[in-house]
């Protein structure tokens, strides 16, 4: 267990020990795991999208609904291998188990009542020390099985039910709803793909966090930050739409995209220096927190 | 980029250091502080005085907080005296009240306390203790505006800001006054009529003239393929009619273009606010030069029939006149037939020489239903009809031998219909030139043409051409002011050479003079003839020089006169050319200075009320950051022309951001008050948000694409009219409800509101008779009753309205229950007020802000929320009703209800009010959220004023910079004139004055 908590704040030495467990009483941030591979992954990974993205950009503008069509395989593949090298599994999130004690039994009346509810259950066992031991233990096979399903799960509710969502979102925000709606669900799975996975992944089907995700509430890190990044990137991106360029890439779904893989790296980037890690957008006790909002 | 990094980084470090070792202090002290006010009030004088003294001394640097704390008790007052630089006659009790002594609730609260010399003190050690720049702002303020006399230290900020926000208010009308002075120009007229100088003029080739515009004209209706204009592209093929593509400038409006028409000038910008208010005196032409002038001093006669803007253009210029008025736009067939019932007369009369038609009925097809529409074909050939009469007549009829027919368009349209901006379906009218003398030139066109964009068919000339061309024609001196340049195909009507050389001569002449008006300090002289001319510029006022003195080499060396004339023909159009294109580019000259002027003023307004909303922005962190991005980013979307032009989608995106905001808060707040309803607000707002934002589509670049209000509800009536049933029902609900309890009062209320919806049926049907076809409620207005004019029924809904207000206020006064500001009242009856100004299809929206109201009012917003949401939604409704920034969006088919006859006043505040009834009802509905408000120590005024301030300033940088743009009179200067309505009549006008007379009211 020590060793296991040891790690994260190993990575970030300066805020997290401090701030993390005092300040928050839910779920705490989650970081990159300590691994040499996967914390140099983590920085190439959103360089890798970008740079897909940039040669990309020409056939997207061509044929928007093919292009986004044909990506979406390689945009889940690349998102599950980074979820995969770079972030701990939900129900391992290692911070938990360096808790003091009243937030752990607040954490613990929040979470049963709802995860019945998902199809998470198989995934969250009761005690999380449970499958930290077997993890502990036989680290090859089981870890693999322990990371490949949350993978698959994350998967199939990015898809599932986060895209619907977020076409739902885009609609609301101004997307075409007489026309256009194979770009706009298309666009939708796109911004799924870059925020939810890693959140599933990471948190399963934990009501409280989600609660979190649904008020913008969750604390930085390198998760909730390309998260909010990609939302945050999405509605910049909308900025060119109404120019008078007469650019083919003004079409809907294209600078809303670009936005949206702009915003994820930059988020996942920026979250995760000392400076935001851990911090939270809060409203009703007095906080700071606008980097959040401006630096995008 | 790296900027705003580095300045949220050491904001967030500053936000840092207030949190952790500010902040304690500060809460610490303002408990103190406030604890010890409440002492002070309670405590002998002298002891109290010195305490505060002393508390202040040691905590200087948070005197704001020991301020906010005395300022609850006090806002409601000094609201109320933050605007009285117009109307403080009829406020002057608040102003006594204001400066004499404090109101009666800071008596009471401080009754004991010494107002003689205390404050001077207190303000003195304030100042020196103040750390940050922005407080030696504030001081550098308190300095520059010496503090009223017998104030005392608690409600000093109140004073200062209050001073400061009034001035500022005083600060932007005059800003903007200064800077319209020097934006739009007096255009130097010469005076008087042109008279040949002692030489006989060209002889006349034609000595009658039959002007037929025919509003909105564009090329292809005539031109194209599929154009109801057969008989004249016959006469086209036979070379009796030579047609052109008359470029016209912009505004594409009918007043400035007949201005363009008949003077030959280039009306200036202004003349698109006189279109509007049409019949003032100003705008007329009576005593200008003009082609008609010329005629009528001749002694000759003109007839006009058609639209009435002639006659208010040319009062007494007509011997025999019927105008029509274009009332209602849904009228196709009366305006027209009013016309043409006149003509067959006319054509057998032979005592005029110039006969003016002017037809509506295009023009209101395409506001109407667009240039596509079916009643297109139809009045195309109707007019093509017309044609065929008059140019048989022409045929026939001896005293017609000898008669040119102008055909022509004012203006075009765009594909939604609409004209006013610079688009080249707007710009492009059809000029034809009709006579059957014109064969003889053997100018044969080929016609129909195959349709194309840019729709430039023929050759395209300038529509101030028309006025030389007709001048030379009809052998009249060219009119003063003209800067047209004689149509070249016609220059064949004369035979010789040297009458064409002549006439382009005087033509060059003409030019050569209003040039050497405006530019005074340049010389045309022969000495000008430089050698850089050979290779030297072909535009500017050198290209003109250089052009001139070309003129008079080749005059000089032609030999012959019948050959000067194939020499020097070409240079003298060429000149004419230039100088044109120099007089049109030129047509106004900016002073600079006053442009300046204009700018400083309204930027010092804006440093008055920015430390104030500074404050206010810190204490509620992201809202103000919020409000900041918003501002800013407002102020830098002024720059881009097509940023102007899509304004709405600004608010519309900042409008979701900030829902955003709102759900994120809403979600937080762990309130035991907050319900299921409460969390679920914001995703009401959203889908609220989607709606209005689909309403009307407006703007440039989307502006034909279905939407609600235009594409849905003409397709399917009945909803609209259930939409509107459930809106009046609603309204008329919550004026019930607002009532004192009075039966007599309430069946007044009833009754009003079904009178107010039985104008609106009635006033459907004769505006968009097509929007009652096949519904339920058309049967309903076939059994109604054939009431009182539509005047009389909207003359009765206004005083009724009025009526009921003063009522329901008397009562409340009887009854002794008026300590409470009727404010739920005035909403109402506003509420009933603005749904008679609006569209029938706009009407359903209030709905949707009702219920949007609701949801707001659950959320618990602090007042700096609100206060930012009123803003956003504000301005985002405006868009929503269908708004822009072009000329062309203002809506005028609410601007004469219950107004008989002209009135500038009235229609200017009917116009203004049906145009912004979104932002008035958020106005008044904002106001309503907010006195329900607990805390009140929130002060809007400010933070409005400084937005509107820095939007001023936005518009009238960028219109100074970039005053030498393309689009600066088609986007730009209408952006400043949308500004100007934002900053004087919206703000000003309606929230502050309203403001100020809702706390009279309340404080009576």
């Amino acid at each position: 267990m020590a060793s296991e908590t040891a790690s994260p704040t190993v990575n970030s030495p300066s805020s997290t020990p401090t701030q993390a467990p005092v300040e928050k009483p839910s779920t705490p941030p989650v970081n990159i795991l300590p691994s040499p591979t996967a914390r140099i992954y983590s920085l190439v990974h959103p360089a890798l999208l970008l740079t897909l993205c940039t040669l990309r950009f020409e056939a997207l503008v061509a044929d928007p609904i093919r292009e986004l069509l044909a990506d979406l395989p390689w945009l889940a593949f690349l998102q599950i291998t980074y979820v995969l090298i770079c972030l701990p599994p939900a129900g391992t999130t290692p911070t938990e188990a360096s808790f003091p004690a009243p937030t752990d039994g607040e954490d613990k009346k929040k979470t049963p009542p709802r995860s019945p509810s998902g199809p998470g259950v198989t995934l969250r066992p009761g005690k999380p020390g449970l499958r930290r031991k077997q993890l502990a233990g036989k680290h090859d096979f089981a870890g693999v099985w322990a990371k490949l399903m949350p993978a698959f799960l994350s998967l199939s509710l990015t898809f599932l039910l986060a895209t619907p969502i977020l076409a739902v979102l885009l609609v609301l925000f101004g997307a075409p709803l007489t026309t256009h709606n194979p770009e706009t669900v298309l666009c939708a799975a796109h911004i799924a793909l870059l925020c939810a996975t890693a959140l599933v992944y990471v948190h399963g089907v934990d009501g409280y966090v989600w609660k979190e995700v649904w008020g913008i509430s969750r604390p930085a890190d390198a998760v909730w930050g390309s998260a909010l990044g990609t939302g945050l990137g999405a509605w910049f991106g909308a900025i060119p739409i109404p120019l008078d360029w007469d650019r083919p890439w003004q079409a809907f779904p294209i600078t809303i995209l670009v936005g949206a893989y702009i915003g994820y790296a930059v988020g996942s980037l920026l979250s995760r220096t000392p400076l935001l890690y851990g911090k939270r957008i809060q409203f009703t006790p007095v906080e700071d927190e606008e980097g959040e909002k401006k630096t995008n | 980029m790296a900027k705003s990094v580095r300045a949220s980084v050491s904001k967030r470090n500053r936000a840092n250091l207030r949190k952790k070792v500010f902040g304690p202090v500060v809460d610490a002290r303002t408990e103190r502080l406030a604890a010890k006010l409440q002492d002070l009030a309670s405590q002998p004088r002298p002891e109290a005085s010195e305490k505060s003294e002393m508390d202040l001394g040691a905590d200087g640097a948070n005197d704001h907080n020991a301020n906010d704390a005395a300022k609850s008790s006090q806002t409601g007052e000094g609201w109320s005296l933050l605007v009285p630089w117009t109307f403080c006659i009829f406020f002057g009790l608040n102003l006594v009240n204001f400066f004499g002594l404090p109101s009666e609730m800071d008596l009471d609260a401080l009754k004991t306390k010494s107002r003689s010399q205390k404050s001077g003190r207190v303000q003195k050690r304030n100042r020196r203790t103040r750390p940050s720049i922005l407080r030696y702002i504030y001081a550098g303020l308190s300095l520059g505006i010496p503090p009223p006399p017998g104030s005392y230290g608690g409600t000093m900020a109140i004073f200062r800001s209050s001073w400061a926000t009034l001035v500022a208010n005083l600060l932007v009308p005059v800003g903007i006054l200064t800077f319209s002075s020097g934006f739009f120009p007096y255009k130097p007229l010469l005076p008087g009529l042109a008279t040949f100088e002692n030489e006989n003029g060209t002889p006349a080739v034609f000595d009658k003239v039959i002007f037929m515009v025919v509003d909105a004209l564009r090329s292809d209706f005539v031109y194209a393929n599929g154009s109801g204009f057969l008989f004249t592209q016959s006469l086209i093929r036979s070379g009796a009619a030579l047609p052109f593509t008359a470029h016209a400038s912009s505004p594409t409006v009918t007043m400035p273009r007949l201005k363009a028409m008949t003077t030959g000038s280039v009306p200036s910008f202004l003349d698109v606010i006189l279109n509007i208010a049409e019949s003032d005196t100003s705008s007329t032409l009576a005593y200008q030069d003009t082609w008609l002038a010329q005629l009528k001093a001749r002694g000759d006669r003109l007839v006009m029939y058609g639209d009435d803007t002639w006659l208010k253009l040319f009062p007494g210029m007509f011997d025999r006149a019927d105008g029509t008025t274009s009332f209602f736009v849904s009228d196709f067939v009366e305006v027209d037939h009013n016309v043409t019932r006149h003509v067959p007369g006319e054509l057998s009369n032979s005592d005029w020489s110039a006969l003016i038609m002017h037809y509506l009925g295009l023009d209101h097809i395409g506001h109407k239903a667009g240039p596509r529409s079916s009643f297109m074909a139809s009045k195309q050939h109707e007019m093509d009809m017309v044609v065929g009469e008059i140019y048989s007549a022409m045929q026939q009829k001896p005293h017609l031998q000898s008669t040119l027919f102008v055909l022509c368009g004012d203006h075009g349209m765009n594909d939604a219909g609409n004209h006013g901006g610079s688009s080249a379906g707007e710009t492009s009218p059809a000029l034809l030139f009709i006579s059957p003398k014109l064969e003889a030139l053997g100018e044969r066109a080929e016609s129909p043409v195959e349709p194309f964009a840019d729709l430039q068919y023929y050759r395209t000339v300038e529509q101030a051409d028309i006025t030389p061309t007709l001048a030379g024609l009809l052998g009249l001196p060219i009119p003063l002011n003209s800067l047209g340049v004689f149509i070249p195909e016609l220059l064949n009507m004369w035979d010789h050479g040297s009458q064409k050389l002549h006439l382009l001569h005087r033509n060059a002449r003409q030019l050569l003079n209003t040039i050497q008006a405006t530019f005074p300090g340049s010389s045309f002289g022969l000495e000008t003839i430089a050698s850089s001319c050979a290779s030297g510029p072909d535009s500017g006022i050198e290209g003109a020089q250089c052009a001139w003195s070309q003129v008079h080499q080749l005059l000089a060396d032609a030999p012959e006169a019948g050959d000067s004339y194939t020499l020097a023909g070409p240079a003298l159009l060429r000149f004419s050319k230039i100088a044109q294109d120099v007089m049109s580019s030129t047509a106004s000259n900016y002073n600079l200075g006053r442009l300046c002027l204009g700018l400083l003023v309204t930027a010092i307004a804006a440093v008055l009320v920015f430390p104030t909303t500074c404050h206010q922005c810190m204490q509620s962190r992201y809202a103000g950051v919020f409000l900041m991005f918003m501002i800013i980013g407002y102020g830098a979307m002024m720059f881009a022309s097509s940023y102007v032009e899509e304004e709405q989608q600004f608010w519309y995106w900042i409008c979701s951001g900030w829902i955003v905001y709102l759900h994120a808060r809403s979600q937080s707040s762990s309130k035991p008050g907050s319900s299921r309803l409460n969390k679920a607000a914001s995703l009401g707002l959203a889908v609220s948000l989607r709606f209005l934002r689909r309403w009307n589509q407006t703007g440039q670049k989307f502006a034909a694409e279905p939407d609600i209000g235009r594409t849905f509800f003409p397709r399917n009536p009945s909803i609209l009219w259930g939409l509107v049933v459930v809106a009046y029902a609603d309204a008329g609900g919550q004026l019930l409800s607002s009532l004192p309890d009075a039966i007599l009062l309430k069946l007044w209320a009833l009754t009003l509101t079904i009178g107010a919806f039985g104008f609106k049926l009635n006033f459907a049907a004769s505006d968009v008779p097509e929007l009652l076809d096949g519904t339920f409620i058309s049967k309903t207005v076939g059994m109604w009753p054939n009431g009182p004019s539509l005047i009389l029924q909207a003359r009765l809904v206004f005083g009724g309205l009025i009526c009921l207000v003063l009522l329901a206020i008397c009562r409340r006064y009887r009854l002794r229950i008026a300590r409470a500001a009727p404010n739920a009242l005035l909403h109402g009856a506003l509420h009933l007020f603005l749904m008679t100004q609006s569209r029938v299809t706009n009407i359903p929206l209030f709905l949707i802000f009702r219920t949007q109201a609701v949801m707001l009012s659950s959320m618990n917003l602090t007042g700096m929320e609100l206060t930012i949401t009123g803003l956003v939604l504000q301005y985002m409704t405006f868009f929503a009703f269908g708004g822009s920034n072009a000329i062309s969006s203002v809506d005028l088919s609410n601007a004469y209800n219950g107004v008989g006859s002209y009135s500038v006043l009235l229609v200017g505040v009917l116009t203004f009010v049906s145009n912004w009834a979104g932002p008035i009802w958020w106005l008044s509905q904002n106001h309503l959220l907010r006195t329900s408000q607990v805390s009140t120590e929130h002060n809007p005024a400010a933070l409005l004023t400084f937005h509107v301030a820095t939007s001023v300033i936005s518009v009238m940088a960028a219109c100074t910079a970039l005053r030498t743009h393309l689009f600066i009179w088609t986007v730009f200067s209408p952006k400043f004139l949308y500004t100007m309505a934002w900053a004087t009549a919206h703000h000003v006008g309606v929230n502050l004055l309203g403001e100020l007379g809702l706390s009279s009211l309340r404080s009576r």
